[in-house]
């Protein structure tokens, strides 16, 4: 079965006609979950990494119950075990199946929010079948609300596909860094294959075989797939595009372009050989470039694979061992009171839903702009509005506000990756490096911002804006938007901007 | 004639199940070898199995003493380039 792809859009020479944006990905993503099957809709409309409306109010959890791998990445360093730092194959510990169903009910009956539960290693979940399964089966028996989902390089997917489609699980992901062996042996020095490790070119090339092959399968049996990429400067980043066309026409449901974090301190091969990732323009520029192909994810947090919580926030420390081994839990009237929860933001979500496309419908009447699109920063705490101090935010979405329409970019971390010790690094301050984590943007949007903050945002040339407080951030954002196209400020393209950001 | 895990281990389980002996159990602080029971792979494999999945370069040693898996072989960061990152890092 070929699954419905999203963005089904014209030709390559009509989306660059258009300059690069083509009408189905502008706008919001939200309008691009509508042109969806009911079927597929239903899966994805509240699982938080699989659709962007949805992250806003909807959490997820990571089991760490799979640390061993059977490939190696360069990106990756299996000494997993750090609290401080938060990025994939990063846990603070990892768990038996027995623990992992105690405190997925732990953080479900706590969290009613949570409806995801994701095995993402810190490993690969298929290379220990039987510590991923047993997981599953008892998740799917004792907590049937709970979606389950799963992460793997792939080596393994084809000989677990039947076992997958018998738990249930109906959304997989699988990394997928290249489609040529030549550039896979750049990513990966060597797999574990057939009782022996191949490196080079010769293993890339049979893990290339089986990740598409898996793909392949996964379709056929009807479940959705969302195909993850690390975008690798000078690797790989002139691949994906083909990369991305290849798995759409496989059926994958959604790419997620995700930048190579490789800072030297994780000892990772790129770390530590000085491999850089990419900058936030580059990582646009390459998933607006797919978008005419493909679904693009473009919210993905890069999470620790124990993370818990909404995207972008981690509540792991709340749910410990020691912690869950004394919370008493019935899941019954967990389950009851879940139910509550979940119908209700569904209502929220669909009423905000045709509100967004109503006004949206409205736009298109009214005259169009022809002005230059701008970024803006925002800060929300989750359901869609800008409702978060801009000093208590730990991370920004960057929007675009274009003549046609908002569009949702990416988000930026406002503090770095690692968060323990506030005295490394080169001495800025927390407000510098959030300060520059915003270069690009022409405008923050929160709901309070202090003085000097102001003043240095100002001083930055990011324009604080504290007036559109606990309003719908698309709104927001054209409002303010249309308020720097009348004070003249969208008139000349923004070329030194760009280049810096 | 045995393997032994040593400190550097990361407990990750890759080589528990892939041992044709069941001679590698968990244990605190790292996984373990069973002397008595590790056969090297010797009518099973070509290879040491453990060793061939072993992600960690040094962590596994044969019964030389000596890393089945020498520094850069996994990773393929030259060991100069690792110590003088380490060095970077530790200079600040």
């Amino acid at each position: 079965m070929q699954l419905p792809v999203l963005n089904n859009t014209p030709s390559h020479a009509e989306h660059e006609a258009k300059g690069g944006c083509e009408a189905s990905s502008c706008g919001t993503s939200e309008n691009q979950m509508d042109s969806l099957p009911d079927s597929i809709r239903e899966k994805v409309q509240n699982h938080p990494c699989y659709s962007e409306d949805a992250h806003h109010y909807f959490a997820r959890m990571h089991v760490a119950v799979a640390p061993a791998c059977n490939i190696q990445c360069h990106y990756c360093n299996r000494k997993y075990d750090c609290s401080n730092e938060s990025r994939p194959g990063v846990v603070s510990e990892v768990l038996t199946p027995d623990q992992a169903v105690k405190k997925t009910m732990a953080v479900a009956a706590n969290i009613p929010q949570m409806t995801v539960l994701g095995i993402a290693g810190p490993g690969d979940p298929l290379a220990n079948p039987e510590r991923t399964f047993e997981t599953f089966r008892r998740l799917s028996l004792e907590a049937p609300d709970i979606k389950l989902c799963v992460s793997t390089n792939g080596l393994a997917l084809p000989e677990s596909v039947e076992e997958l489609a018998k738990h249930n699980i109906d959304h997989v992901t699988i990394t997928i860094n290249c489609v040529d062996p030549e550039i896979g042996a750049k990513i990966y020095p060597w797999i574990f294959w057939n009782n022996k490790r191949i490196k080079g070119v010769k293993g890339a090339k049979i893990l290339i075989a089986q990740q598409q092959k898996g793909l392949e399968m996964l379709i056929a049996k009807g479940i959705l797939v969302k195909v993850n990429s690390v975008m690798i400067p000078g690797v790989n980043d002139q691949h994906l595009a083909e990369v991305s066309r290849v798995v759409k026409a496989k059926g994958a449901f959604l790419h997620n372009v995700m930048p190579l974090i490789s800072e030297p301190e994780h000892g990772t091969f790129y770390g530590v050989m000085g491999q850089r990732g990419p900058t936030p323009d580059e990582l646009q520029d390459l998933q607006d470039s797919c978008s005419g192909d493909m679904n693009m994810m473009r919210h993905c947090r890069q999470c620790r694979a124990d993370a818990v919580g909404m995207l972008g926030e981690d509540r792991g420390d709340e749910f410990t061992l020691d912690k869950i081994e004394v919370m008493e839990i019935d899941y019954e009237a967990a389950m009851e009171k879940r139910k509550v929860i979940h119908l209700a933001i569904q209502a929220e979500m669909d009423s905000k839903r045709l509100e967004k496309a109503e006004k949206a419908q409205q736009q298109k009447q009214k005259p169009r702009l022809t002005t230059r699109p701008v970024l803006m920063a925002v800060a929300t705490s989750g359901q869609g509005v800008i409702n978060l101090h801009f000093g208590h935010a730990k991370e920004f979405l960057i929007y675009e506000a274009s003549p046609d329409g908002v569009r949702f970019i990416s988000h930026r971390k406002a503090d770095q990756y690692c968060a323990g010790d506030t005295s490394c690094g080169d001495g800025e301050t927390t407000l510098q490096v959030t300060i520059r984590a915003l270069a690009g943007c022409e405008a923050v949007l929160c709901s309070k911002v202090g003085y000097e903050p102001w003043e240095m945002l100002e001083a930055a040339g990011i324009a604080p804006n504290g007036e559109h407080a606990m309003e719908p951030i698309e709104e927001a954002v054209l409002a303010v938007y249309k308020e720097m196209a009348t004070a003249g400020k969208l008139d000349a393209k923004p070329e030194a901007i760009r280049a810096n950001a | 004639m045995a393997v032994k895990i040593i400190e550097s281990c990361v407990n990750c389980f890759a080589c528990e199940p892939v041992c044709p002996s069941n001679a590698i159990y968990e244990a605190k602080p790292h996984f373990l070898v069973n002397p008595k029971k590790c056969t090297e792979c010797e009518g099973d494999f070509p290879v040491f199995q453990c060793a061939s999945i072993c992600p960690i370069e040094g962590a596994i040693l044969d019964s030389f003493g000596i890393a089945i898996n020498p520094p850069g072989s996994l990773t393929g960061i030259p060991p100069e380039k690792m110590a003088e990152a380490m060095a970077e890092l530790q200079s600040h």
